[in-house]
């Protein structure tokens, strides 16, 4: 009988295991063993990933895990039913959720109500046995194997054995096996497998010490004594146990006995509760009527033909009650005033069209629905709602909790792995690198992942550590190996899943950081695989920043309906095309700046390719260049077969979209849509490289079966590969493109609402409060600074030009203080300081906040009055702070503050000036330098200089190491582009300096205007602000 | 001319002067001190050659201006060494003292003759600034007088008009609390005069009565008491080198530096060494010790470091030196009185000294209580300094000893191995050799994977056809005989 592992922990079992549940899987394969029992601590975390992996091989993977008990002694049990399943489950769900992260211990008498299903091994060093024999000797040990015996019976315990070639293992060993006998409780042979293969002992003893926040010097006894808790196949296992062969008998013999794989784990969807005599899809069917009637008004022949072949394809899947739940979320947001659209493949269906899901018309769009649904789909249609972020979005999650219950419903989990930076600090830490070195590294390279030009090992002796370093070898291996691995679980931003009935049935839920939520152990792409129904829930700053701007221009009397913007307004577009989009949603990054002169957007359509072309997808697919070639007239405009012609027309030929991806695999390889949408699927699923080239080779085959030329077969696989790296749907497409369209729109005609709502949502976008805010002043509006007299708590406006800025911009203030402070405004104006001070309750420091921001000055004249006033009530004690003078605010013998320390202090306590922008005030001294907003002025190949506040600096893992630095001075904006060579010499400069002065060659082209770095040096700003950046490298 | 009743002995920026002071590679070069840790660290002591470095610098930003700069994190044993020497030097001025504040020491000038004190100053600081550590003196009527007087003072600064002095000096210099100092930096007072310049009572009403004491210090109105200092009693300084180091250079550049501050020491208490004591710590763990008495006992750094360079020039170790560490002895110390609550020795120095004589004649580190070391490491252990008091008596194990007991030969004796397959069946080597009759194992064992020095080994029990049970390790040296099991 084949030897069976069942004793197995994996990475998942969160710094106690050393090898990803597929390794281990892989490896039990390669050994030949008839089936591996994940049992990772505390939790079911590595399950689908075995399960996944085990597929693939043979293996049988059976579920298990280590439970932490009450008295800190570690249980590991083994599941043989679904009812043994689901009782795990809950056990680990009713520990988690009432302990804080991390901390859930299983109860004995939990236990002991239910332990059908489940079987139980006496454990290793931490089991309940083996630690009592070991702390207290045999009669407790005695005691704890009884009280096993009587927890799970004689024929549901193992007494477990294991053999790691230690000098002094035999002693517990013989112990156990004396009480096995007298017991009459069957021995049984495990491994205790933490690692793949030896290899992975470095892994765990680094893992070790993370735990006990050590280094490897001072970790001593606590490493692992020799290599031998690896996976090891039947003959090792008899041989180890050659006096004992009956324990690894026992193993094989007890996984035929577990019958419970994941195969059988019985998730269902929860049914949406409707009206007496209705079923789900009669309610269906009546409200999308509904709803259509309301979207389309005269409901047509087409738009009836489509609606009926989705309805009745929804039917027949069966997810007709998934699509009353989205509904119904949706109708609640609408009923509480929430924005809420849907986004990706559900704006293909016209279902969702008219049941409010989604916004765009899909038949006037012409989209094609199989992206979304098709016949023969086994997997759950993926519908995701974009809220507004916060805390209208945290409303429609509680709705989801209170409508299904704690246990009902949960966020899938995130899992964070060591990667980048943080895989080189923790390990470097380990291994005792320097502080300074590990600092400097960071430094360096603080982007984490992406791409990097430099191998570890140069970046190490960068930072500090040179190659002759006695311990790099190790130190560059175990970063290898720890890199990938699991570190800790997170919450997905969004993602929800439902079930029918209890989901802690199904997978264990724990408690989240945030309060009030909890998540389950699997992430979404786990949940997907186990065909486990995921509602993803998004926060969007764009779709806050929407609804803060209605509400303000309704208050104001200029209501806006989105649903009836005019359809392609020329103002709007003029900026788009001007790449005057900083606010924009989706159009305001540095890289679609640079392309939207080249593209020249005059449409809505034009607005969603540009939200689609400026992706790694197309880009990676070299896509960008040919469209606007083609666009500009200057390439022909071609296509791969003549077949293609009308799916790719709208594009100009080039493969843009996943719709077009599903419809080439139907037109010229001849798929249905059921194997077109499992194609996409395939060259999506990153995780395994070995997938997608099963699926090209099949798909190139398909294509040369139907007649398509050997080229074009090539071009369109390459285009198709890209969207491996993220293309996008183009119903997604649009989705984003309206919400686009809605932010020019508003900066075009409501500038003032829309950019006293981007400062009122921050943080979000790609700007800093500070950068929306010089845009703002280029743009004509005058913001007003925060005032206690007049600003509100958010920003508000008070013109069609006038933007006050509110309280809630300064730093270090406490809502409930401002709160405050309008209530009693509100009553009475405040007449003096004296006055302020005494009918508000801000702290000593919100005072000084408020005094150093300016927002007193309407009290005190000047800030250091202000400042002078404020610490007269203080006295140093709070005690005697209502027992202040009449009128702290007399005359202050403090001068006023300097243009410079003026700005200094709005930066300190606003992060942004309403005064002048601060290379203004250096201007002079730096005559050398070329102002941003005369660069077009320029003719391409002239030498140089611009200078300013770094607002960007990013290498975007498509650019082959190239950075591209945006800087802002008082008249707008300056790219550069700094190739790899002068990046690596200037890394430091270009990641730590604030301020730049870069010179280098002109580039002007179309209207987009770059400087090809040459030099890169510090901007001499002493005493300038620092801005805020935002970086990707 | 007045004796300015006190004065101050300062090193400016303490942490950076002591750090260059005992690393001979950091002397001219751009260097600085930082403190916080990953991107909250910054510059907090900067060297004159670091230019574009200034002090309140991100690290990270520091390194890209200067990429030549070398950040280190204050060295505390730097800085007692340095503080040791500061202290020596303070005594020559007045046997009265006060170690301050690290790298500052107030000295009690009362009664001395002015002429005398000023020339005393001058001596105080070239011998200073001979043993690397420049440093500036500042003396005033009050102590807080002197102290403003040597941070403003290049060399040697006497106070003679308060007021004037004080006005244009540095907020700082009254060391305002932090919180105080964010409140001033906002009212835009940079100076002790503006500050003084407001009146005392509005300050007081707004900084409370810390803020009135930082007035009259802005005033230069406190007065206090001085907390003596003792003057040395021991002459001893010792340095721990990471990574250690192969060559006499470095070791002589530490020698000097100790025997700069002890000489001082040693002549500030009216001493003069009579011996020196010289002890190397070794990478393999031995120790290289050597005592000198000197011709002519004497306080000469010259006549010392002669004959510590004679020795030094002969001596060749067998292993990189890790320590280094050099005593000088005065005198025979006094006996020490026993505590009310000691126990054990009946003459705990009589003890003490017969130790340090057997750890001169085996070696410093060769002598204490063996306990297993923290480590799977076979055989590891670490000698551990004998307990001042009788230990409490420990519970017994739960498990007792179990089995035979192994008599290790130290060190292992190297052996042939004969074996079939993986098993051994005959031995040879000086300790046992013959045919195996039996063999039990293997057992595996390893460590230290992270460095060259990791160590793996595969150990077997064998008993001996002719009698005999032995513990046989095959690592990377090949098969050793470890032990005999009785």
């Amino acid at each position: 009988m084949a030897y069976a592992e069942l004793h197995a922990r994996s990475a998942f079992s969160f710094l106690r295991g050393a090898s990803l549940p597929e390794a281990l899987a892989a490896e039990a394969a390669r050994l030949g063993l008839a089936a591996i029992a994940l049992c990772d601590r505390d939790g079911v975390y590595g399950a689908v990933r075995l399960y996944m992996a085990a597929r693939q091989t043979g293996l049988r993977p059976l579920v298990g895990c280590e439970l932490t008990m009450e008295d800190g002694s570690v249980l590991p049990v083994l599941v043989a039913s679904r009812g043994g399943y689901q009782r795990l489950c809950a056990l680990l769900t009713a520990a988690n959720l009432r302990a804080a992260k991390g901390e859930g211990r299983v109860r004995w008498g939990e236990l002991a109500e239910d332990t059908g299903g489940l079987i139980a091994l006496t454990g290793d060093e931490e089991g309940p046995v083996r630690r009592a024999w070991r702390e207290r000797g045999a009669g407790a040990a005695a005691d704890a194997g009884r009280r096993l015996a009587a927890l799970f019976g004689a024929d549901r315990l193992y007494v477990e054995l294991q053999r790691h070639l230690l000098p002094g293992e035999d002693a517990g060993n013989e112990f156990l096996v004396d009480w096995a006998r007298a017991a009459r409780i069957p021995i049984l042979a495990t491994g205790g497998a933490v690692q793949a293969s030896p290899a992975d002992s470095g892994v765990l003893d680094v893992f070790t010490c993370l735990r006990h926040r050590t280094t490897l010097d001072a970790a001593g006894r606590r490493l692992s004594r020799n290599r031998e808790r690896h996976l090891k196949d039947g003959r090792a296992m008899a041989a180890l146990f050659a006096d004992l062969p009956e324990a690894v008998e026992n193993a094989g013999r007890l996984a035929e006995r577990l019958q419970f794989t994941l195969a059988d784990f019985g998730y269902r969807f929860p049914d949406f509760s409707v009206p007496a005599g209705q079923t789900q899809e009669s309610h269906l069917r009546a409200m999308t009527r509904l709803g259509a009637e309301r979207r389309y008004g005269t409901v047509s022949g087409a738009v009836h033909r489509q609606l009926e072949r989705e309805l009745e394809l929804i039917s027949r899947l069966g997810f007709a009650g998934y699509f009353l739940i989205v509904w119904d979320l949706c109708e609640f947001a609408r009923r509480k005033g929430i924005l809420v659209q849907g986004r990706g493949s559900a704006a293909n269906s016209a279902v969702c069209y008219s049941l409010g899901i989604t916004a765009v018309d899909p038949i006037g769009a012409k989209l094609l629905f199989e992206r979304f649904l098709s016949e023969g789909r086994t997997d759950w249609p993926d519908i995701d709602l974009d809220l507004p972020s916060a805390a209208r979005r945290e409303e429609v999650i509680q709705e989801v909790y209170r409508l299904y219950g704690r246990e009902g419903a949960a966020m899938t989990a995130n899992v964070i792995t060591f990667k980048g930076r943080s895989t080189l600090r923790e390990v470097g830490g380990v291994f005792g690198v320097p502080p300074d070195v590990i600092g400097r590294f960071s430094s360096l390279f603080h982007g984490g992942d992406f791409p990097q030009t430099l191998e570890l090992r140069e970046q190490l002796g960068m930072a500090g550590l040179g190659a002759s370093h006695p311990r790099l070898p190790a130190l560059l291996e175990t970063c290898r190996r720890v890199h990938g691995l699991p570190r800790y679980l997170g919450q997905h931003s969004g993602g929800m899943v439902l079930s029918a009935g209890r989901l802690s049935q199904f997978v264990p839920l724990e408690n989240a950081r945030m309060p009030g939520r909890s998540v389950l152990q699997w992430d979404k792409s786990d949940c997907e695989d186990m065909g486990m129904v995921k509602i993803d829930l998004l926060g969007l700053g764009m779709m806050a920043v929407l609804q803060d701007c209605l509400e303000i221009c309704g208050k104001r009397g200029r209501p806006v309906d989105l649903a009836r913007l005019p359809k392609d307004d020329p103002a709007a577009f003029a900026m788009i095309r001007e790449a005057d989009t900083v606010g924009m949603f989706q159009i305001e990054s540095r890289a679609q700046i640079a392309t939207l002169p080249r593209m020249k957007p005059e449409t809505f359509y034009d607005l969603v390719v540009e939200v689609a072309i400026i992706r790694p997808g197309p880009i990676h697919g070299d896509a960008v260049n040919p469209y606007l070639e083609r666009r500009a007239g200057r390439q022909p405009v071609t296509y791969p077969d003549e077949r293609s012609r009308p799916i790719l027309e709208r594009t100009l030929g080039i493969i843009l979209f996943q719709e077009q991806v599903l419809s080439l695999a139907m037109v010229l390889g001849g798929f249905t849509a059921a194997e077109a949408d499992e194609f996409r699927r395939a060259i999506g699923f990153t995780r395994s490289p070995e997938r997608i080239e099963r699926v090209k080779v099949k798909f190139a085959a398909a294509l040369r079966r139907n007649g398509v030329g050997e080229a074009a077969a090539e071009s369109i696989l390459k285009s198709i590969a890209s969207f491996a790296l993220y293309g996008f749907p183009e119903s997604h497409a649009i989705s984003f493109a309206l919400i686009a369209y809605a932010s020019a729109w508003l900066k075009a005609h409501r500038a003032a609402e829309f950019y006293a709502s981007l400062l009122n949502c921050q943080p979000m976008g790609f700007y800093s409060p500070a950068t929306l805010v010089q845009d703002a002043r280029r743009h004509g509006m005058k913001i007003l600074p925060a005032c206690v007299l007049h600003s509100d708590a958010a920003c508000r406006v008070d013109g069609d030009e006038v933007i006050r800025l509110g309280l809630g911009s300064i730093r270090g203030i406490r809502a409930g203080a401002i709160r405050g402070l309008l209530a009693a405004r509100a009553g009475r104006s405040f007449e003096s300081l004296g006055d302020f001070l005494r009918r508000t309750e801000f702290s000593a420091a919100e005072l000084r906040s408020l005094a150093g921001a300016g927002a007193l000055n309407g009290l005190a004249g000047h800030r250091r009055a202000a400042l002078w006033g404020v610490e007269a009530v203080q006295g140093g004690d709070e005690l005697f702070r209502w027992a202040a003078a009449e009128d702290p605010g007399g005359p202050a013998p403090l001068a006023m503050m300097s243009p410079l320390e003026r700005l200094q202090a709005d930066y300190r306590h606003t992060a942004l000036t309403t005064g002048p922008h601060p290379m203004r005030l250096l201007r002079e001294k730096l005559p050398g330098l070329c102002p941003a907003g005369k660069l077009g002025e320029g003719r391409t190949g002239r030498r140089v200089s611009i200078g300013g506040a770094v607002i960007t600096r990013q290498r975007p893992g498509t650019a082959k190491g190239v950075c591209f630095i945006t800087l802002e001075d008082e008249t707008g904006f300056a790219n550069a582009i700094v190739w790899p060579a002068l990046f690596e010499k200037a890394r430091l400069v270009i990641s730590m300096e604030p301020a730049l002065v870069i010179t280098g060659k002109l580039q002007n082209e179309e209207g987009v205007i770059h400087v090809i770095a040459e030099r890169i040096e510090p901007l001499p700003a002493i005493g300038l602000p620092e801005q805020a950046s935002h970086d990707f490298h | 001319m007045n004796c300015p009743g006190y004065a101050v002995l300062r090193v400016g920026d303490f942490s950076l002067r002591s750090l260059i002071r005992g690393d001979a590679a950091l002397a001219g070069r751009p260097v600085a001190i930082i403190a916080g840790e990953g991107r909250l660290a910054r510059l907090a002591e900067v060297s004159p050659e670091a230019a574009g470095a200034e002090v309140g610098l991100a690290a990270g930003l520091a390194m890209a201006r200067r990429p030549d700069i070398i950040l280190r994190t204050r060295d505390p044993a730097a800085e007692a060494e340095a503080n040791r020497l500061l202290v020596a030097a303070a005594f020559t001025l007045s046997p009265r003292v006060e170690l301050t504040a690290p790298g500052c020491c107030t000295v009690d000038l009362q009664g001395a003759a002015p002429e005398r004190v000023r020339a005393l100053m001058d001596r105080c600081l070239a011998e200073l600034a001979r043993a690397a550590l420049p440093a500036r003196i500042g003396a005033g009527a009050t102590p807080l007088l002197a102290d403003y007087a040597a941070r403003r003072s290049g060399g040697v600064l006497i106070v003679d008009d308060a007021r004037e002095f004080l006005r244009p000096l540095p907020l700082g210099f009254a060391d305002p609390l932090p919180a105080h100092a964010a409140i001033l930096a906002d009212w835009g007072l940079a100076t002790l005069g503006e500050l003084t310049a407001l009146p005392k009572a509005e300050v007081g009403l707004r900084l409370g009565a810390e803020g009135v004491a930082l007035w009259e210090r802005a005033a230069g109105e406190t007065r206090r008491v001085l907390r003596l200092a003792e003057p040395a009693r021991t002459f001893v300084a010792q340095w721990a080198y990471e990574p250690p180091v192969e060559s006499i250079e470095p070791l002589f550049f530490r020698l000097r530096r100790f025997a700069e501050r002890l000489a001082l020491e040693l002549r500030a208490a009216g001493f003069v060494a009579e011996t020196l004591a010289l002890s190397l710590s070794l990478e393999d763990g031995t120790e290289h010790r050597r005592e000198f008495r000197l011709p002519e006992p004497g306080a000469d750094v010259d006549s010392w470091l002669r004959v510590l360079q004679t020795h030094l020039e002969s001596v060749r170790t067998p292993a990189r030196v890790t320590g280094v560490r050099l005593g000088a002895s005065p005198a025979r110390p006094a006996q020490r009185q026993d505590g009310l609550f000691d126990t054990g020795l009946r003459d705990p120095a009589a003890f003490w000294e017969n130790l340090a004589r057997l750890s001169a004649l085996v070696g410093e580190g060769r002598v204490g209580t063996p306990a297993p070391a923290d480590t799977h490491e076979p055989d590891a252990f670490t000698l551990q300094r004998p307990p001042e008091a009788v230990p409490a008596v420990a519970d017994p194990p739960v498990h007792g000893p179990r089995g035979l007991a192994l008599r290790r030969f130290r060190p292992p004796r190297p052996a042939r191995v004969l074996c079939s397959g993986d098993r051994p069946v005959g031995i040879e080597s000086e300790v046992a050799a013959g045919a195996v009759c039996r063999a039990r194992g293997p057992w595996r064992e390893c460590g230290r994977w992270w460095e060259p020095g990791g160590w793996e080994a595969e150990i077997w029990h064998v008993e001996l056809a002719a009698g005999g049970l032995y513990q046989l390790a095959r690592g990377a040296e090949g098969w050793r005989v470890e032990g005999v099991l009785d």
